[in-house]
């Protein structure tokens, strides 16, 4: 479960030439409060620069909200966000893999780092290796791979300490179709798994296959809040994609 | 503590890997000074046997016989006798002579009746090799004459010494071989230190957002300074260990390398000695993890590799300058120098070699690198905390 409340993020830059600065202040993510189930995937949708990202960030425990509450199965990420960072898997297209390290360090790196006792994280690696088919190349070095293999190590790291939580930001973003489908796969085998999912993406077909709830943010702000089912109902638009444009530009 | 252990672990599997990092921390410090001395050496004598080979021509202007008979003993010197001063800066010039002696036309009767006379010498000041041999004649010329002289007047020998110079040396070869080549030993192993250090910090920092990493470290639940404090260290190590492996190609040069002087192989050997290289290397200890924390500190916000040696090079005057410093003569290891940074490692080494460490002096230096250390280590956390800086 993901409760977020009045959740804002600010970010001060300077700016100006010479002696004459000043400094401005924006809110990239401003107020923003929605809530995550359990057994349901919560997408968040937004165009590029809405706050996405930083809200992502923020519930992943990487950024610290300016001000507003987070509350990450059970702890708050006020409390200290690597009590949060234990609960979570985090998967973006920025989070890319040690190349020099291959697959079995990678996993054995993050293992050690989540604590997991030695038993459990060999038996989880041997278990996430061999449903992703990761075998054959484990002991092949990250920069020597395939974007496709490069991809199924990156699920197995996420996956690793087995999180309630998981979070993906553009998951799928540059990956070919058959790639982007082990994404989409392990999505919903989370879903099954009981686990709070959410992500972030532009792709509305992937939307469309996946999403229980949903939310849109604009500008920094949540414009809509609600079931993909009601948001379907209410709509206007043929279809999804000139559906989600409308309503950006009516915000 | 485990946990930083990991951090440290995979960083530094992760250098290792890069043949850029093994080549420039590794190989090349290792390498460095045998390659130096033996290739010193060798040009030094190549040079100088050249030189020695190397055939004078020389014009002479009424030169007397003795003289001739003394330049002519030399199978190396060819001479041109000339009837009159003529233009010898063309001939010097054109390569037609090396140098030209021109003694004055009344040379004979002027010896004979012991007076003094005058040669003037042609010559070109940047040929020191002609410069020095003709000098050396001449020397010997004038001595030549000087004891005929005594001869003719019957001046017991005695009497034209007025006294006799003996020095007595009462320092140690070692302190003074130290003061001399001590000062240049800082000077390689701390500008390899910070070679290693620049590399493997922009690596570890720079390197990991290039990659598309750094949020995937950040994603991991260990706190920011256990990141930072792991890279910090891996950086200080990787600007340590080329330190280390140029004092190793020091010793090892010093052992194999035939042709050193054996009064500078004895007197290094007697200086590099364990208590002198544990002194030197529990410096180096703090000072690596100042320069890898100010380096850090230096690009956290850059957002290549380029940008960050941009950002980070110019620091390296910072460390010339005070290098430079204490290989000047009159710039002494004191209480007013031991807490600059560079400037005390560079005059307190020198001490170290030459076994005049005050160790107070020594104790004060150590505990103000490590009080930098802190500072900048401090200063790097603030920049990599900073998230506008680390995840641009």
């Amino acid at each position: 479960m993901i409760q977020i409340n009045k959740l804002t993020k600010s970010f001060t830059s300077k700016t100006g030439k010479g002696f004459k600065k000043e400094t401005v202040t924006v809110n990239a993510v401003n107020e923003v409060s929605f809530e995550c189930k359990p057994g349901r995937i919560f997408s968040l949708l937004g165009p590029n620069g809405a706050g996405k990202t930083t809200t992502l960030r923020m519930i992943a425990g990487i950024i610290n909200p300016t001000s507003g509450s987070a509350i990450v199965d059970g702890v708050d990420i006020s409390q200290g966000n690597n009590e949060v960072k234990k609960r979570i898997g985090f998967l973006t297209g920025s989070t890319g893999l040690y190349e020099r390290l291959n697959p079995d360090e990678t996993l054995d790196f993050f293992g050690k780092l989540f604590k997991l006792p030695e038993r459990e994280l060999k038996e989880r690696k041997e278990y996430l290796f061999e449903k992703l088919g990761i075998n054959e190349f484990r002991k092949k070095r990250m920069g020597q791979m395939s974007t496709g293999m490069k991809q199924k190590v990156s699920i197995a790291r996420t996956l690793i300490h087995n999180p309630e939580v998981l979070i993906f930001d553009e998951p799928t973003s540059g990956l070919d179709v058959i790639t982007a489908d082990s994404i989409i796969d392990l999505i919903r085998e989370s879903k099954a798994d009981n686990k709070t999912v959410i992500f972030s993406s532009h792709i509305m077909s992937e939307v469309d296959l996946l999403c229980d709830d949903l939310a849109i943010i604009n500008k920094g702000s949540i414009i809509y809040n609600d079931t993909f089912d009601n948001f379907k109902r209410d709509m206007k638009a043929d279809n999804l994609t000139q559906e989600f444009i409308n309503r950006v530009k009516e915000a | 503590m485990n946990e930083l252990f990991v951090i440290i672990k995979k960083e530094l599997t992760e250098l290792l890997r890069d043949k850029k990092t093994i080549i420039n921390s590794i190989v090349l410090p290792t390498l460095l000074i045998p390659v130096l001395m033996f290739g010193g050496l060798k040009v030094s004598q190549m040079i100088q046997k050249s030189n020695q080979e190397k055939k004078v021509q020389i014009g002479l202007v009424n030169a007397p016989d003795d003289f001739k008979s003394l330049v002519v003993s030399d199978t190396l010197n060819q001479v041109t006798n000339y009837d009159e001063s003529i233009d010898f800066k063309t001939l010097i010039d054109d390569g037609t002579i090396q140098s030209a002696l021109v003694f004055s036309s009344d040379w004979r009767v002027r010896m004979d009746s012991l007076e003094s006379s005058e040669v003037y010498i042609y010559q070109n000041g940047t040929k020191d090799n002609v410069n020095s041999r003709v000098s050396a004649m001449l020397e010997e010329y004038s001595a030549r004459l000087k004891e005929t002289r005594i001869t003719q007047l019957k001046i017991p020998v005695e009497k034209m010494t007025p006294f006799v110079k003996n020095v007595v040396e009462v320092g140690e070869q070692k302190e003074l071989i130290g003061k001399r080549v001590g000062g240049f030993i800082p000077y390689i192993f701390i500008l390899t230190m910070w070679g290693g250090c620049l590399l493997a910090a922009i690596d570890l920092v720079t390197g990991e957002k290039e990659r598309k990493t750094i949020e995937t470290t950040l994603s991991l639940p260990i706190s920011k300074f256990k990141v930072l404090m792991g890279k910090a260290i891996v950086a200080s190590f990787l600007g340590f260990i080329p330190a280390l492996l140029n004092l190793i190609g020091l010793i090892l040069g010093l052992q194999f390398i035939d042709g050193i002087p054996e009064v500078i192989t004895s007197a290094l050997g007697e200086m590099l000695n364990f208590q002198s290289i544990t002194m030197i290397l529990l410096l180096l200890i703090p000072f690596s993890l100042f320069l890898a924390g100010l380096i850090i500190a230096l690009v956290a916000g850059a957002t290549s590799f380029k940008e960050a040696q941009s950002k980070a090079s110019p620091i390296i005057i910072l460390i010339i300058i005070p290098l430079v410093m204490a290989l000047m003569p009159g710039i002494e290891f004191t209480w007013a120098t031991v807490f600059i940074p560079v400037l005390n490692i560079g005059l307190g080494v020198k001490e170290i070699m030459a076994g005049t460490i005050n160790m107070g002096m020594y104790s004060a230096m150590l505990l103000s690198l490590i009080a930098f250390a802190i500072t900048a280590i401090y200063f790097s956390y603030k920049k990599f905390s900073d998230e506008n800086a680390i995840l641009k």
